[in-house]
């Protein structure tokens, strides 16, 4: 009976404890005290988390340079499944990161999850031999006076021709500082359906041509366009965008744009309902993400294995401008707001991204194709970014991991040339942006309505614009007025709340 | 004294187990407390407020009905996800009680390999929890690939509503997935099966009743409680598992870094989902649960008509006593004479 009042008990006492497991928290770390060295930097054994999108085998060997940089400072890293459920997830638990690396700006402005980083950057020598438009456009600062973020990862749009399907349809290549013009005649000009065989289409897309217009619209005179949508740090204008829209959408419904992946035309082109345009040797343009050359057709034996010879070309701009921005994936990181190590953070953040020291602790992972990530893929065809260092040095490592041959190597000269003045999309940098998109852009279904021919992009072009100042204005309001970081001039303030204000009058 | 001592001694006994009773059943009290108790205090305070998390701190800022006007007037996707889900359950729950019910007969009867089969339906419940269930379901392994389900929606689409015609389409999309939700519902069907007295059908089959006519008016009235138990159960896991799309946007909610969602928003979400699904189970426990079997009404009715003549009975009885009191009244009064036999009357 006494056995088993005990084993009862214990039973309970289990169940109970097994109950609770799981509540507990694990503590954000630091280091207690202070005391620095003559660099700023404290001399205090502390720990930093890094929370980022990369590879995780590259940030965790970028990782260990770190810590052999600053043997005091230990880096733990974790890589984000999904930005605002497990950044709220650790804010509510108490387990914040210290820095982290991330694709929605509006969640971290929103929450308040960045901290004020101005004097490190302002006072930091390193931000002088970055790309032009990084500090020029504030990429990081949110139309403030003050820097939030850094850009932590970059890769430019990107314009691939297939010399192989030029040659073969008796075209000339064209000059790589074309125009966006020069880029429409020649996908019009290389969609050939000769009923012989399978049909030759001008353009295969990932990015759609819409997004690279957006920021190529016009010469820097008429509009200094600095983010998607034609928005020029103050407001947007949507008919730049519209005609880049319904010039896609035409080619579409011209039939000079190759079937999607996993698509019934796709199917009845190829003969393959899996097939990707880019290995099927009969598409002469592409619009895709860099990632897509790095990762596949980079890799060994690949554009012999389906008859291709893929080049680079800058992104076009509309008007001959030889310097003009170009549209870029750029993740944004920043400090968290709960940091106790704020500069050594900052350190950390630059290193993982934009800084020269970093980039070089790079290279040498790229360099090495040894070092593979946990499918076995060389580390600089798992997503290596774009260097925002201007550094002579690190771009000449850089490039020697692209084709160096005397057939290629001009092209690639030229796109590294051309790709120095990176514009974010817009849900990196513009504060309301990913709202605008969530809550009306991709609510009302535009790109399906201008692609099938039912509807014409300039006739969105007002309501949309409207809208997305109305977002704008009202995130800023938001995020950085008296409810948020408390940021904005009384003069500013007034300005983004007669936008507001006037919104559907 | 004796008497006292032992008194004494049966109440501390008796104290002693109900502690012991206690102790058992206090993880379920802690569980409750902390993960349903408090959170839904928590959930029903959070939805007047817009909530933003930061790392420093939690800002409560109080927007009265604001989540609510936001949902309904901002979120289209709430509202027709609802109305999707009211159909789904209502079409698919009965359908799922009634296979899990042939299931259990089936699993009941004397066949070979018996534990092998009732492990078989009851191992999806074990392995195919939670992530394993989204992984499979992305794959595509639930739907059966033979089976336009296009098809059977566009025909019912000429007759009936969309939202029902699809919900039924569904159905048939989610053929697997039905037999996958069923493996609690079998086993609870098989215990309550296996509670059936064996001596009720040997009486029926000696009477001559058939095994269609036993199922009917042996079996289904004695598990009848239990329908309305699996019934009650299959609402609560079909709208609280993490296929259910409105759970899915609930959950979303609550971690959207935008500024009009959050803890505040996805509360005020989860409050009006609870309210409907508490409705749905109220709406499957009076279709099943309210009404008695044939044999109840027969026997209430009985009873009531052995009362009805009860109190009849009595009523004369009473009526009886008081006329024999009057008459030996007015006799002892000399009012009345008895005739004793002799004479005129």
């Amino acid at each position: 009976m006494k056995r088993n009042k005990i084993t009862a008990m214990l039973l309970a006492v289990a169940m109970t404890a097994s109950l609770l497991t799981g509540c507990g928290s694990k503590a954000a770390s630091s280091g207690a005290g202070e005391s620095t060295s003559a660099d700023g930097v404290t001399s205090e054994n502390i720990t930093l988390t890094y929370w980022h999108y990369e590879d995780e085998t590259t940030v965790g060997l970028l990782a260990e340079a770190f810590m052999k940089k600053y043997p005091n400072i230990k880096v733990e890293c974790k890589q984000i499944a999904d930005m605002s459920t497990d950044l709220s997830a650790a804010a509510a638990a108490g387990t914040f990161p210290d820095v982290f690396s991330g694709t929605d700006s509006d969640t971290a402005l929103a929450n308040m999850y960045w901290a004020d980083i101005t004097e490190y950057v302002e006072n930091d020598p390193d931000m002088d031999n970055m790309m032009v438009s990084i500090k020029n456009y504030g990429i990081g600062k949110f139309d403030t006076d003050r820097w939030w973020g850094l850009p932590t990862w970059y890769q430019p749009s990107a314009v691939f021709i297939d010399r192989n399907v030029i040659k073969k349809l008796n075209l000339e290549m064209p000059r790589t500082d074309w125009t966006w013009d020069e880029m429409i005649q020649l996908i019009k000009d290389a969609t050939v359906d000769d009923r012989s065989g399978m049909k030759y289409y001008g353009l295969g897309f990932y990015n759609r041509l819409d997004s690279l217009y957006g920021i190529a619209a016009c010469a820097t005179a008429e509009r200094a366009i600095k983010g998607e949508f034609g928005f020029d740090g103050n407001d947007f204008d949507l008919s730049y965008w519209a005609i880049g829209e319904q010039e896609f959408g035409d080619l579409q419904t011209g039939g000079y744009v190759a079937p999607k992946q996993d698509t019934q035309a796709m199917e009845d082109w190829s003969g393959d309902w899996g097939t990707w345009f880019g290995a099927t040797g009969h598409v002469a343009v592409f619009s895709e993400g860099f990632w897509s050359y790095q990762n596949l057709w980079g890799t060994d034996g690949y554009q012999e294995q389906y008859g291709l010879d893929i080049v680079p070309y800058v992104t076009p701009n509309v008007v001959d401008e030889k310097d003009h921005n170009i549209i870029a994936n750029m993740y944004i990181g920043g400090v968290s707001t709960s940091c106790k190590h704020p500069y050594e953070a900052y350190l950390l953040l630059k290193f993982m991204g934009i800084g020269t020291d970093g980039w070089k602790a790079r290279l040498d992972i790229y360099e090495n194709e040894e070092n593979t990530n946990a499918s076995g893929v060389a580390l600089k065809h798992a997503n290596m970014p774009v260097p925002m260092t201007l550094d002579e040095e690190v771009w000449t490592r850089y490039k020697a991991m692209f084709p160096t041959d005397e057939d290629h190597k001009q092209y690639w000269d030229d796109y590294f040339a051309s790709i120095t003045r990176p514009v974010p999309y817009g849900w990196y940098s513009i504060a309301g942006y990913w709202n605008f998109c969530d809550q009306y852009f991709n609510k009302i279904g535009i790109h399906d309505l201008v692609d099938a021919g039912t509807a014409k992009a300039a006739d969105y072009a007002a309501e949309a614009t409207e809208q997305a100042n109305y977002y704008h204005a009202e995130a800023m309001i938001s995020y950085f007025g008296p409810n948020g970081y408390d940021v904005l001039s009384e003069e500013d303030l007034a300005k983004y709340q007669a936008v507001v204000d006037s919104f559907g009058q | 004294m004796a008497e006292k001592l032992r008194r004494k001694k049966k109440k501390s006994l008796q104290e002693r187990e109900d502690r012991m009773g206690y102790l058992f059943v206090l993880p379920w009290i802690i569980g409750v407390l902390l993960f349903v108790l408090i959170p839904l205090g928590q959930s029903f305070y959070y939805m007047w407020f817009n909530i933003r998390i930061t790392p420093l701190e939690t800002k409560f800022i109080p927007v009265g009905t604001g989540n609510f006007t936001q949902i309904w007037l901002e979120n289209p996707e709430f509202p027709q996800q609802l109305v999707t889900y009211i159909w789904q359950t209502i079409v698919e729950v009965p359908i799922i009680v009634v296979f899990a019910l042939l299931i259990a007969m089936m699993l009941n009867g004397k066949i070979k390999a018996k534990g092998f089969f009732r492990l078989i339906f009851f191992l999806p419940v074990i392995i195919v929890s939670g992530p394993v269930m989204n992984m499979l379901v992305s794959e595509g392994a639930s739907n059966i690939p033979a089976m336009n389900t296009q098809v059977v929606i566009n025909a019912m689409d000429t007759f009936l509503p969309y939202s029902v015609a699809r919900s039924i389409g569904d159905l048939f999309g989610n053929m697997i997935m039905i037999l996958w939700y069923s493996g609690v519902q079998i086993l609870i069907f098989l215990s309550a099966l296996q509670k059936v007295d064996p001596s009720l059908y040997e009486a029926a089959k000696m009477d001559g009743g058939s095994g269609w006519e036993c199922f009917w008016k042996i079996t289904l009235p004695t598990i009848k409680n239990f329908i309305l138990l699996n019934a009650v159960y299959t609402v609560i896991f079909m709208s609280g598992n993490e296929q259910n799309s409105l759970i899915v946007m609930i959950k979303n909610a609550m971690f959207s870094g935008t500024k009009e969602k959050g803890y505040g928003y996805a509360s005020a979400m989860a409050w009006m989902y609870a309210i409907v699904v508490t409705l749905i189970v109220l709406l499957f426990f009076l279709l099943l649960g309210s009404k008695k079997d044939v044999y109840d009404r027969i026997a209430a009715k009985r009873r009531r008509a052995l009362k009805k003549e009860e109190r009849n009975l009595e009523k004369v009885r009473r009526r009886n006593a008081r006329n024999v009191r009057r008459l030996e009244k007015a006799r002892k009064s000399s009012r009345y004479k008895t005739y004793d036999g002799h004479g005129d009357y």
